[in-house]
């Protein structure tokens, strides 16, 4: 083997990742955004620190002082909008948003049952992989973030033909409509959903995304919004539900990812 | 064919491995040696999105285009020697008799036309699609709906019968608890789904694929750990990416490679699947060709070692590009150019016995750029490989020792002053992994037992699918 012992090797790249880490630590920025209350304090921190075990005891002691929607919007989403804003940093990774969705999830389970009427959500969001296609992970992530985020989830699964895919939308009247897709082949369904949904009356927003899937493809065609990232899928939901249709998030698409619209 | 496990090491030494050598060169296809003291080029690629419309669009694009572009790119900048390799589409695994065995034959049929006509040396990789669902079944008669176990079967029939030189398949076995394990940063997880469940799946699929190659005198290949240890990588990204940790990422890789390595305790002999980065270890331990993939592959991904994955290579390769002009040709063409060009430098190399150095000059530049960089440099693939053949045992074993291997190799050369650099989330990520594989049970069967409770409800895994 070669002596490499003079190898500078900051001239040969540069670890950006170590250069840029943030040197702030969760609970200072949780200090900033946790709610004051004890009870309702406690039930955010277990969402940030994903005790999910213990987030149902939590979720009971906040209940015996106030109404579910509230431990829900003041406690459960407060705390999940603290890792929202980790995961933005950098400070957070992936399993972490994923085993505090997991908390979350069994908190609005618990708080759900002392609801007298079904807990509303934001909006409905259908969601399938490409018929052929069996690659689903980036479909059940953005599927956790959706559902973390307060909106209803259809998990149509993967491998799903074009016309299911079709009924489901006309049966269920989403507010959006998701597509994902690894190979450039399997891709070629989107284009045909579009095309039957639209011949069904049907105008909503179908976001598409995958490894092979691009910006310019899903734009050529109608209804198509294209989604880099699973996380974008929140964002793009909620001006769904606000009304945009198709071409006015596509003609807002850079200020939207960039947090600007 | 039973599976043999692997139990010492080909390579006497990881010097001894380098580029264009195998323990166990192979001959086949058109006048084509691999691993016989050269490295040759493989290209592949994907249809354009409409192709699949129909079979006749299908063999349009794949033999008219595709296969005639690459052929006449390749005589034009005078290789001697390419390898296609063409990865299935669902199509062709859906219905393989109308969609794949026109492009099969039609690919080896003008491939004939230029290698008379030229004398280049030429073969094709078939990689059958493996769409196996295991929410429907992963074995025969379990899939109702789609009867995609017994159609992966005849596609490799298919393929062997009509004209593929080798037989490859990224097979998906084991991935609904992987995938849980990348999301939940959760290495006992992976270890169970790759290091046991994908294991059990290889043993299943890999000695029905070597018997048909076999019967049809066809290179029985090997797999790769695509859906697995690339799904980590591809999501441990580069230095903006945050979503799996790059330590997380290098010890799946290690894990992978029990699995990948499988296909080859079948009875395949190489070469194994450009995708998979854990072909070093793989190399290290048998001594059979390996295809790698790197800087000359950004067509399809990014990676961290562009340059380090093509220090032990017998093809290199592209991964694949979907077809489309470009301004020096399509992109097939332009794509082989920049592999042809790469595999000629690493071929002089050769000739004039620099290959070794040539091989340290890949290896170091990227060394240290990551985790899973590191683990595969080929001194370091040699251990792991030491690991794996001293704990054969079992499944368990192997793919626990393969793991603690790694981890201990990272966390050891990032306690010292240069050299490799981990992030807070890298360091804690290991710290953690380390932890967690030293909890695990002694014994396969403890380890078992205590998986299949502690993982009965990840979606979609069914013990039945892995005969359990």
């Amino acid at each position: 083997m070669l002596d490499t012992s003079n190898v500078n090797y900051d001239e040969i790249f540069v670890r950006y990742d170590i250069v840029s880490e943030s040197k702030e630590k969760p609970e200072t920025i949780a200090a900033k955004m946790l709610p004051k209350d004890p009870l309702l304090k406690k039930v955010a921190e277990d969402v940030l620190y994903m005790k999910w075990k213990d987030i149902e005891a939590s979720v009971k002691e906040a209940l015996a002082k106030y109404k579910p929607e509230e431990v829900i919007d003041k406690g459960l989403v407060k705390g999940m909008d603290v890792v929202g804003e980790l995961y933005g940093r950098g400070i957070y990774y992936l399993p972490h948003v994923m085993l505090a969705a997991k908390a979350m999830e069994l908190g609005v389970k618990e708080a759900e049952k002392k609801m007298t009427t079904a807990m509303v959500t934001k909006g409905t969001v259908v969601m399938h992989v490409a018929e052929g296609d069996p690659h689903d992970i980036g479909k059940n992530i953005a599927a956790v973030l959706l559902r973390s985020n307060g909106y209803s989830v259809v998990d149509m699964g993967r491998d799903v033909p074009v016309d299911d895919v079709v009924n489901k939308v006309v049966e269920t009247s989403p507010h959006m409509v998701t597509g994902t897709a690894l190979m450039t082949t399997t891709m070629a369904a989107f284009p045909k959903i579009a095309e039957r949904l639209l011949e069904k009356g049907v105008e909503l927003p179908f976001v598409c995304a995958g490894g092979a899937v691009n910006r310019a493809y899903v734009e050529s065609f109608p209804l198509g919004v294209f989604a880099e990232k699973a996380m974008q899928g929140p964002t793009l939901a909620a001006k769904a539900v606000e009304g945009w249709d198709y071409k006015k998030i596509r003609s807002k698409w850079d200020e939207l990812m960039s947090g600007k619209a | 064919m039973a599976i043999k496990r692997f139990t010492k090491m080909e390579y006497k030494n990881p010097d001894e491995m380098v580029f264009g050598e195998a323990k166990y060169p192979l001959s086949y296809g058109l006048g084509q040696k691999i691993g016989a003291g050269h490295v040759v080029p493989e290209i592949n690629f994907a249809p354009r999105p409409d192709a699949g419309k129909n079979p006749e669009t299908l063999r349009r694009e794949y033999v008219d285009y595709i296969t005639k572009d690459i052929l006449e790119r390749a005589v034009n900048i005078g290789l001697p020697a390419v390898q296609l390799e063409n990865e299935h589409i669902w199509q062709m695994v859906n219905d393989p008799k109308r969609f794949e065995k026109p492009v099969v034959e039609g690919q080896k049929a003008l491939m004939e036309k230029y290698h008379n006509e030229y004398g280049i040396a030429l073969s094709i990789r078939h990689t059958i699609a493996d769409p196996r669902l295991c929410e429907k079944g992963l074995r025969p008669g379990m899939d109702k709906e789609h009867s995609y176990p017994e159609k992966v079967i005849e596609a490799a029939e298919v393929a062997c019968e009509n004209g593929a030189d080798v037989l490859s398949i990224e097979s998906m076995g084991g991935k609904e608890v992987a995938d849980y394990a990348i999301m939940n940063g959760d290495i006992r997880a992976w270890l169970f789904g790759i290091g046991y469940l994908g294991a059990l799946d290889m043993e299943w699929l890999w000695p029905q694929l070597v018997d048909i190659c076999k019967r049809n005198k066809v290179i029985a290949g090997g797999d790769t750990n695509c859906a697995g240890a690339n799904t980590s990588m591809f999501m441990a990204g580069g230095y903006l990416d945050k979503d799996v940790a790059r330590t997380f990422a290098a010890v799946t890789r290690a894990i992978a490679s029990t699995r990948t390595l499988i296909a080859w305790e079948a009875g395949a002999t190489g070469p194994d699947k450009d995708c998979g980065y854990e072909g070093p270890i793989l190399k290290a331990i048998a001594g059979r060709p390996t295809a790698q993939e790197g800087k000359n592959c950004t067509c399809a991904h990014n990676d961290l070692m562009g340059n380090l994955i093509a220090q032990v290579c017998d093809l290199w390769s592209n991964e694949s590009v979907e077809y489309h002009a470009e301004f020096g040709g399509s992109s097939v063409q332009c794509w082989l150019g920049s592999l042809g060009y790469e595999v000629a430098l690493m071929n002089t190399a050769k000739q004039l016995k620099q290959d070794k150095i040539l091989r340290d000059l890949y290896m170091n530049t990227d060394r240290y750029r990551s985790p899973e960089a590191f683990i595969l440099a080929y001194d370091n693939a040699y251990k792991i490989g030491e690991a794996i053949v001293a704990n054969s045992k079992s499944y368990y074993d192997r793919a626990k020792a393969a793991a603690l291997t790694a981890a201990t190799l990272i966390q050891e050369e990032a306690s010292k002053k240069n050299g490799l650099r981990l992030s807070k989330m890298e360091a804690d990520t290991l710290n953690g992994i380390i932890r967690d594989l030293n909890s695990l049970p002694d014994s396969e069967g403890k380890f078992v037992e205590w998986a299949l409770k502690e993982y009965k409800k990840v979606p979609m895994f069914n013990p039945k699918n892995y005969g359990l």
